[in-house]
């Protein structure tokens, strides 16, 4: 449930027209908004996952929590764009870097979008890197940040 | 896990004939459903059925296709998806169960404005897109900054790269074998040779795949008449049995939660393919494996067992036939020979099933493989739509 502070489902449907909310991962979308990457983790058994379902994929618990993780992880998959849909504040001349990172919560727990704050020559497969945050078409947008000299 | 290992219907269901309109970049004035049509009369005229016959129907747009045909009635009618190996499952599903004895299965490929500049300039073309895009909604709401859908096979082939410290020049020997391969087939698109230079100097697209690593915005479709082996029998081409079909997907399906290059949809199909079939890879004379991506090609090839994960590169260079610049595994079996999704076109797969029918049928051409028995079709991704079929001559 939304806290006093939080948007309503019709404020958080019009923030997002261009993606597929539902009454499962609205919770994961009203995170972005408030600057928090709330994952699902179950409350019973520990286990995360995403993306959002309405159960543990583990052992079925209703009792699923969306919760803000640490924000620390290593790059699992990196790969960079050349071309694609212009979008704010993308520039695909440079090209544009976007990784999947593994998270320190979990094995295989992963989440993905770009590199902020670094050459393209240095976002590297085995990079450890910090969650941050920016602004794209006018939303916070989660975005990673290279931790000087950690490397995994 | 439990994989299925049955297979009563081994042997039981048969093609009966093949067909294609062609590809091209631009077919003009032409719907998605009026080349399904043009494939299916040539079907259904290759395999010498009466269209009265037809009583199962599997593709994307049954009601307008089966009504253009004045097919009088059918008992089964599914849509297809993509790619082809799951309408090759339903129909052998409909046929060994009885739900049908004579099914048209067909899948036609039409170029959208989304990656093709001359289908943008069709007015016709671009309202189909729209009104596709509305039904479809909205994506993730990540942008370029997601790794869903065709980008997920880019970001495993980085994964690929940095675990077997290869270079992306691998790539392009699938991108060659292709080319090399689609000079001799007058049905596909692209059929000019080209070199592993051209490969490394072609556009990049998103790194590390190029252009060249991805298949072909094509117009055209293929065709298919499928019925009961002993029907088969009595028809104008000789049966091509299927020996063995199976799908694949994991539990962690979704592109960036797939848990390794050793566990997605690959390996699950191929642990069921191989308890069905008495036929493996020492036995292909023909193999097809899935080409959407060049990086899909090199994980078909490691995973099904021609070599070791990682030793894709040991593989193809010891089994490059360096007059015909392509791949001719131990000096016989090709890859692609029709020149696969990237050179022939983007089929998802039924131009695949096609060479394959033909192959078997002895009706390849110039590519045939000479006394060909046995083909492997290996189509799809990782992650939800990997398919393998064991398609045999009797």
């Amino acid at each position: 449930m939304p806290t006093d502070t939080e948007e309503t489902d019709a404020e958080l449907l019009a923030r997002y027209p261009d993606a597929r909310l539902d009454h499962v991962n609205k919770h994961f979308y009203r995170g972005l908004l408030h600057r928090e990457l709330r994952l699902n983790r179950c409350a019973d058994c520990g286990w995360w996952h995403h993306r959002p379902k309405p159960i543990c994929p583990s052992c079925w618990s209703a009792n699923v929590v969306p919760t803000p993780v640490s924000g620390t992880g290593t790059i699992h998959l990196a790969i960079f764009l050349h071309q694609g849909p212009p979008a704010d504040g993308v520039d695909y001349a440079t090209p544009h870097p976007v990784v999947t990172v593994e998270l320190d919560e979990q094995e295989g727990l992963r989440f993905t979008s770009t590199v902020v704050g670094a050459a393209n020559d240095e976002i590297v497969i085995g990079a450890r890197v910090q969650l941050d945050w920016i602004e794209r078409g006018g939303r916070p947008l989660p975005a990673w940040r290279l931790v000087e000299g950690e490397q995994r | 896990m439990t994989a299925a290992t049955r297979n009563p219907s081994k042997d039981q269901v048969a093609f009966a004939s093949a067909a294609t309109t062609g590809f091209v970049r631009s077919a003009g004035e032409v719907t998605a459903s009026s080349l399904a049509i043009d494939a299916c009369i040539r079907a259904i005229q290759a395999a010498g059925v009466d269209r009265r016959d037809i009583n199962g129907i599997i593709g994307d747009d049954n009601a307008y296709v089966q009504s253009a045909l004045g097919i009088p009635a059918v008992n089964y009618h599914v849509g297809a998806g993509v790619p082809f190996g799951f309408a090759i499952a339903n129909a052998v599903g409909a046929i060994a169960s009885g739900q049908a004895d004579v099914v048209l299965a067909y899948h036609s490929i039409y170029r959208n404005p989304s990656n093709s500049r001359s289908a943008a300039s069709d007015p016709f073309r671009m309202a189909a897109f729209r009104r596709m895009a509305a039904a479809m909604g909205g994506g993730d709401g990540f942008g370029p900054d997601s790794v869903a859908g065709a980008v997920g096979y880019t970001a495993w082939a980085s994964r690929y790269l940095h675990e077997f410290e290869e270079s992306r020049d691998l790539f392009g020997y699938v991108a060659v074998n292709d080319r090399s391969n689609a000079a001799r087939n007058p049905a596909a698109v692209m059929r000019e040779p080209i070199t592993m230079d051209d490969y490394l100097a072609s556009r990049m697209v998103r790194w590390p795949l190029c252009i060249l690593d991805m298949d072909v915005p094509i117009d055209g479709a293929d065709a298919f008449v499928i019925t009961t082996a002993e029907r088969a029998r009595d028809l104008a081409l000789p049966p091509v049995l299927v020996h063995a079909c199976t799908n694949g997907m994991i539990a962690q399906n979704e592109e960036d939660q797939t848990p390794s290059l050793r566990n997605h949809g690959q390996h699950a199909v191929l642990e069921s393919l191989r308890a069905k079939s008495d036929l493996w890879i020492e036995d292909v004379d023909v193999f097809f494996p899935y080409d959407g991506f060049s990086f899909i090609t090199i994980s078909w090839i490691e995973n099904a067992g021609w070599c070791g994960l990682g030793e894709a590169r040991r593989f193809i260079e010891s089994n490059w036939d360096e007059k015909g610049n392509r791949i001719l595994i131990d000096g016989r079996v090709p890859v692609n020979p029709h020149g696969g999704a990237l050179s022939e076109g983007g089929t998802q797969g039924s131009g695949h099933t096609r060479e394959a029918v033909h192959q078997l049928q002895g009706l390849a051409g110039e590519r045939q493989v000479e006394g060909a028995r046995t083909a492997m079709l290996l189509l799809g991704g990782f992650f939800f739509n990997s398919q393998g079929a064991i398609l045999r001559r009797p």
